[in-house]
């Protein structure tokens, strides 16, 4: 074993290296941990380099965030399978909404396998970002420095530091200053908007339930639902537990038609005609970094009057907790929402996550989390009426 | 060909630039980049007697006292930030100059107050300490301090003594613990 204090290097092996945060959460406050892949400038090549909640897996999943919950996160770093032009990779660790400081986390370390470990001295750190490390390649061979020195704005600077473009928070409703009147020939177009990472996340959970989305003009565009969660994990002697979990929904069109969207029976929907919702696909390993994802064409958002997104358990003993599941709602332009399936369900299979309903053209999200022993009973709790058969798929 | 040095790692002056007359030693960093205090390093020459310790207390050239009577020594400033390219503090050695009873010139780097700050030169950025032949512009002898000397805080990069009529350069690559101050006072430097 190897500990490094602030300033310190060694060398690390030259494969797949498994690189594990661990830390004294505090309550309310979520510590999120990013990779930023770095060209020889010291700055990412484009924002697709940083690797965060938004953006689980990056570089062809050379590096990946494997795992993240209160207390660590997990990443993998495939050295073999980057691109020849990354020359180092920073591992950060951020104060969500830069609520405290580090001083508040009592501990912080960070080990690459191969048995090095960082501790990060937190005492006195009014930083709410920290660079914890970074992995660099000297005269051919990878290294892993401990840094432990970072920014007290959070995650915004230290991303601007490393070259990413962040978008700017939530715009404020000024209007814009009406322009001068121009007598000069045709103006230059302005330029393109740049694509930029957004930061922000919006998470529902008992103190916050629910959050309305305005209208815009030109509709929502696409409102995607992700379901991500984690495998079971395998026993000692390789006999995991493997859980399958989907994603679904039941929707309600302003003509009063009803009905479900899940893999289960096959009923995928569609996106440019009714039910106006699609699943992309189904993630039977909850392996795949993407999970699954339900598809909603918000520019179709006034024909429907209210779409309740749930879960369920397929296959494998129901125990949410253990799945560590997270729906992610990511609405254009919008602060994503995220709400975590934590709680205590039981042994029923099917859960109630979020509604999203039509309140006059705005998009209304509601945190549910409530859990049901199937689809039907949930139906009738929540009222939409339907006829239910047994499916498979 | 430039030595890079480790510790306890040593060149030959008089292999690698016969005649050599001036030196300059030079001390890069880049400026910090995150938030809190700036990292500011110091070159220190200590120049001792037969006995090890500074002849007096004026042998001692640091940010304070920037140049020698008979103005052999002389140390260019202080750059408090490591702003800008190439070496940030550099100090002059006219070795043909140095009185016959200057017997060896030590050259320390150290990080200012890097107790208070929590800093080790792995922290700096692109830190290094090296000796160049003024003639030439020849690189002699080099440590690479975020690298090789990542947890220290102070060190004894390296000794330039007298053998016989010859000058010769000894790489030390020492940490010393505590800074600047009791690496004074182990050169008897008198510090008020």
């Amino acid at each position: 074993m190897t500990t490094l204090g602030p300033g310190a290097n060694a060398a690390v092996g030259s494969g797949n290296l498994r690189v594990e945060v661990v830390y004294t959460p505090i309550p309310g406050v979520d510590l999120d941990v990013s990779a930023f892949a770095l060209a020889a400038t010291g700055k990412v090549r484009s924002d697709n380099d940083m690797c965060f909640y938004g953006q689980p897996s990056v570089l062809g999943g050379a590096v990946q965030l494997l795992d993240s919950a209160a207390g660590r996160a997990a990443f993998s770093i495939n050295l073999a399978n980057l691109d020849a032009s990354i020359e180092k990779i920073a591992l950060t660790a951020t104060l969500y909404e830069n609520k405290a400081s580090f001083d508040r986390v009592s501990s912080l370390s960070v080990s690459v396998s191969g048995g090095i470990e960082a501790q990060i001295p937190t005492a006195g750190m009014k930083e709410t970002a920290l660079i914890l490390g970074e992995f660099y390649l000297r005269q051919g061979q990878w290294k892993f420095r401990c840094v432990a020195q970072g920014f007290a704005g959070g995650l915004a600077p230290l991303a601007t530091h490393f070259g990413v473009d962040v978008a700017a928070p939530a715009p404020s409703a000024a209007p814009a200053p009406a322009p001068a009147p121009a007598p000069v020939a045709t103006p230059a177009p302005p330029p393109a908007p740049k694509p930029s990472v957004s930061l922000s996340k919006v998470t529902l959970d008992k103190t916050r339930t629910s959050i309305s989305l305005e209208k815009s003009a030109g509709g929502f565009g696409e409102i995607r639902v992700n379901l991500n969660w984690n495998k079971g994990k395998a026993g000692f002697f390789g006999r995991g537990k493997s859980i399958d979990l989907d994603v679904g929904c039941l929707y309600e069109l302003q003509d009063g038609e009803k009905g479900c969207v899940q893999a289960l029976g096959n009923a995928f929907g569609a996106l440019n005609h009714e039910p106006f919702v699609q699943l992309m696909g189904d993630d039977r390993t909850g392996a795949v970094a993407g999970g699954e994802w339900l598809h909603i064409n918000g520019s179709q958002w006034n024909r429907i009057r209210r779409i309740l997104v749930y879960a369920f358990i397929y296959e494998g003993a129901p125990n949410w907790r253990e799945t560590d599941g997270v729906v992610t709602i990511f609405v254009p332009g919008q602060a994503e929402i995220e709400v975590r399936l934590n709680e205590e369900g039981g042994s029923l299979g099917c859960c109630a996550i979020a509604l999203l309903e039509n309140d006059n053209g705005s998009v209304k999200v509601t945190r549910r989390v409530d859990f049901h022993r199937s689809q039907k009973p949930m139906d009738e709790a929540y009222r939409w009426g339907m006829n239910w058969g047994r499916g498979s798929k | 060909m430039a030595v890079s040095l480790s510790k306890g790692g040593n060149v030959s002056l008089s292999k690698e630039a016969p005649g050599l007359t001036e030196i300059v030693v030079g001390l890069g960093w880049d400026a910090r980049v995150t938030d809190g205090t700036e990292f500011d390093l110091d070159a220190s020459v200590f120049v001792v007697g037969e006995n090890g310790k500074v002849l007096n207390d004026a042998g001692f050239i640091f940010y304070n006292n920037k140049k020698s009577a008979d103005g052999a020594i002389e140390h260019l400033g202080d750059n408090r930030s490591g702003q800008g390219d190439g070496d940030d503090e550099q100090v002059n050695v006219k070795l043909t100059s140095l009185p016959q009873d200057v017997k060896k010139l030590v050259f320390a780097v150290t990080i200012h107050d890097a107790e208070a700050r929590k800093q080790s030169f792995g922290q700096v950025s692109n830190a290094y300490i090296r000796v160049v032949n003024k003639a030439d512009g020849k690189e002699l002898a080099r440590y690479d301090l975020s690298e090789d000397a990542s947890t220290e805080t102070a060190m004894i990069f390296g000794e330039l003594y007298r053998n016989n009529e010859e000058f010769k350069f000894k790489a030390i690559g020492q940490g010393f613990a505590g800074g600047l101050k009791p690496l004074a006072e182990a050169h008897g430097v008198s510090i008020g």
